[in-house]
């Protein structure tokens, strides 16, 4: 890897560069680090080119310009091409000082996480997943995540014009086609988020620590596995025949570290249960996922969940003609 | 675990058993077995001697939060060489436990409020001969007070009428009135423990700009009040704002774990203690003059993020008794 020399290992790249990029205002650098026709897929839309990835890192720096990326964790996997995977989890805060995408200012600090699955060949990003607690923006800076779905509706020029949410029919196949890899403790994972999907919310009671915390969207923070069970409950309520689907899982044990695991998935079918969302409204919904969790001696101990709760707002809004 | 009941697999085990069995099975009479007679409770808010006292204590709270759970999250423990007998090993545990209740009857706290409280304890246990007998203890009492709805100050202000007012009040704990129990233990050579020991002693020699390498930039932190906050600007001002409160009182390490278990990130467990005057503007407001005995406990997981490349806390769990401190400024002050 031709990073080796400026950099000390992959996760000290992903760290580095998003440092370099975001936060030391490199932006120019994301036409060396970024591909220039990559694949930026998030729960609100797909971005193509690494023009619109520049725009809109001004944007918001122009908006929050005392934005910060704190890097938490990188997760990562590399295939039989020599492909890297980097599931990166960042702490990312600002203040919303400049009017902007978020409205007029409203001089409030924002703290919540991003996951960004970025698929690398040397030292350059070459496919992107990314999930923002956008929720948690918004409910942080005093709105609420519907109201803010149906302002942008609005904004975009009612429900017929506004722009889609990202859907797998708009999806375009990127250079990265791994899966991650097959160590035990991403196998794990998988078989719990599956399980929890199958409904089986007991299992929880009993594959988590009894003590383990859980950071959910909306930047809700939640203690013990009784309540991280009634997290995923709600989610699952609100869409109860939709199709899980695992679409890539890592596993990892490193040095300093508990041993842990990255799983991105989605949720397919119609929102037609009351849970996280309200009443049932048979909206088409996609929902895109990633997963973090910690394993310890007494089980699961830390989780850490990000859906975006805007995108799926504005899915069932638009569905309902509501603006 | 030479000396111990075999039903326990190791100290966590111990630790976390012993815990369910009083608390949740309400097995409140093992506490005549598990906690050796005249056992010596300390906390912030009080010295409590004597298991029979500890059984009181126990049944009030219970009476009070009657649905009251205390999951296990951390125990951080070193071998006590100096105690071990050929009946018995020896160890130090130091428990992070979690706790929810719900405030249903009249009691301590005064009228219930109905309120559901979750809240952190930190608590240091001697263990020998399948019991412990020796104990250091710190409740996230400003967590549980807030939650209830209460202004702390106000609620200190209250609890010292309740108990009788200043002359007769449960005089929280000091080095006057501490007593010395059977553990004379300082911990283990970790290296992870002198890190964190090293951590803390410069952060109260003022040298707060160690917490640009010794914190991870990302770092979860948990401070007495049970606010969650992140990164080296939250960490600076909690110990930036303690410190400045008591900016010439004595510094004191009391005791230094560290560990590397399997499953688990390196970690460490550190007893402190503040004595001296209430002198400077900072966590406390106005500085009265109150001499002021603060005893806190760190749990820390360290990582591979540090901003130079080294090892830095991940996550940090420290814990104060804040309303402990109010109530010695108060009684010094007078403001009842």
């Amino acid at each position: 890897m031709t990073y080796s020399n400026r950099w000390k290992d992959f996760p000290d790249y992903i760290i580095g560069i998003t440092r370099e990029i975001w936060e030391d205002r490199g932006i120019e650098t994301l036409n060396q680090y970024y591909a220039p026709d990559i694949l930026v897929r998030t729960p609100m839309g797909m971005a193509i080119g690494n023009l619109s990835t520049i725009n809109a890192t001004m944007a918001t720096l122009a908006e929050f310009p005392d934005r910060e990326l704190l890097a938490e964790d990188v997760i990562w996997s590399v295939d039989d091409n020599g492909h890297h995977l980097s599931s990166h989890r960042i702490i990312t805060t600002g203040t919303h000082l400049h009017d902007g995408g978020f409205g007029p200012a409203t001089g409030k600090r924002f703290q919540v996480r991003v996951i960004a699955d970025c698929a690398a060949r040397g030292d350059q990003i070459d496919d992107e997943w990314l999930v923002r607690d956008y929720g948690g923006i918004v409910r942080q800076l005093g709105m609420d995540p519907r109201t803010c779905a149906a302002g942008l509706i609005a904004a975009e020029g009612g429900p017929a014009r506004a722009k889609r949410p990202f859907t797998p029919n708009a999806d375009v196949p990127g250079p990265y086609v791994g899966t991650g890899n097959d160590n035990p403790w991403g196998q794990r994972y998988a078989d719990t988020l599956r399980r929890i999907m199958d409904k089986d919310f007991t299992y929880v009671l009993n594959a988590y620590d009894r003590a383990a915390i859980g950071e959910f969207p909306g930047a809700q923070s939640v203690l013990g596995a009784r309540a991280i069970s009634g997290m995923w409950l709600r989610l699952r309520s609100s869409f109860p025949s939709a199709t899980f689907r695992i679409h890539h899982r890592i596993g990892m044990e490193g040095a300093m570290m508990s041993p842990r695991a990255a799983i991105r998935w989605s949720l397919d079918g119609i929102h037609d249960g009351t849970g996280w969302f309200g009443a049932p409204t048979g909206a088409p919904i996609h929902v895109m996922g990633i997963c973090h969790a910690e394993y310890g001696p007494w089980g699961l101990r830390r989780e850490y969940v990000l859906f975006d709760e805007i995108a799926i707002w504005k899915q069932i809004l638009m569905h309902k003609g509501e603006a | 675990m030479q000396g111990f009941d075999p039903k326990w697999r190791d100290v966590p085990d111990f630790i976390f058993g012993v815990t369910r069995e009083i608390w949740e099975d309400r097995n409140i009479a093992s506490l005549r077995h598990r906690y050796a007679p005249g056992l010596i409770v300390r906390s912030p808010a009080s010295v409590v001697i004597d298991t029979s006292n500890v059984i009181a204590a126990t049944m009030a709270t219970l009476a009070e939060f009657p649905d009251r759970e205390l999951p296990g999250e951390d125990v951080i423990w070193c071998e006590d060489p100096a105690r071990t007998t050929p009946q018995s090993a020896a160890f130090l545990s130091s428990h992070r436990l979690i706790s929810w209740a719900t405030h249903i009857h009249a009691g301590v706290y005064g009228a219930p409020t109905g309120r559901r409280l979750c809240y952190r304890i930190l608590a240091d246990c001697a263990i020998r001969d399948d019991r412990i007998d020796d104990e250091w203890l710190v409740r996230d009492q400003g967590a549980i007070v807030r939650q209830m709805g209460f202004d702390l100050v106000g609620w200190t202000r209250d609890l010292i009428t309740r108990e009788g007012g200043p002359e007769h009040c449960v005089k929280p704990m000091t080095p006057h009135n501490d007593a010395p129990g059977p553990y004379a233990g300082r911990g283990n050579d970790s290296p992870w423990g002198a890190r964190l020991a090293d951590t803390i002693t410069a952060i109260m020699a003022a040298e707060m700009g160690v917490i640009a390498t010794a914190w991870d930039r990302a770092a979860n932190l948990h401070y007495p009040g049970g606010e969650p906050a992140f990164g080296q600007a939250a960490a600076d001002q909690f110990w930036m704002g303690l410190r400045a409160s008591f900016p010439n009182a004595a510094f004191t390490l009391d005791h230094v774990i560290g560990r590397e278990d399997p499953l688990m990130p390196p970690r460490a467990a550190v007893r402190w203690s503040l004595w001296g005057k209430h002198d400077g503007w900072g966590r406390f407001g106005r500085p009265t003059g109150a001499e002021v005995y603060v005893m806190g406990i760190t749990h820390v997981d360290f990582g591979p993020f540090g901003t130079k490349g080294e090892p830095a806390i991940r996550n940090e769990f420290t814990l104060i008794d804040d309303a402990a401190i109010w109530k010695q400024i108060l009684l010094h002050t007078g403001d009842l």
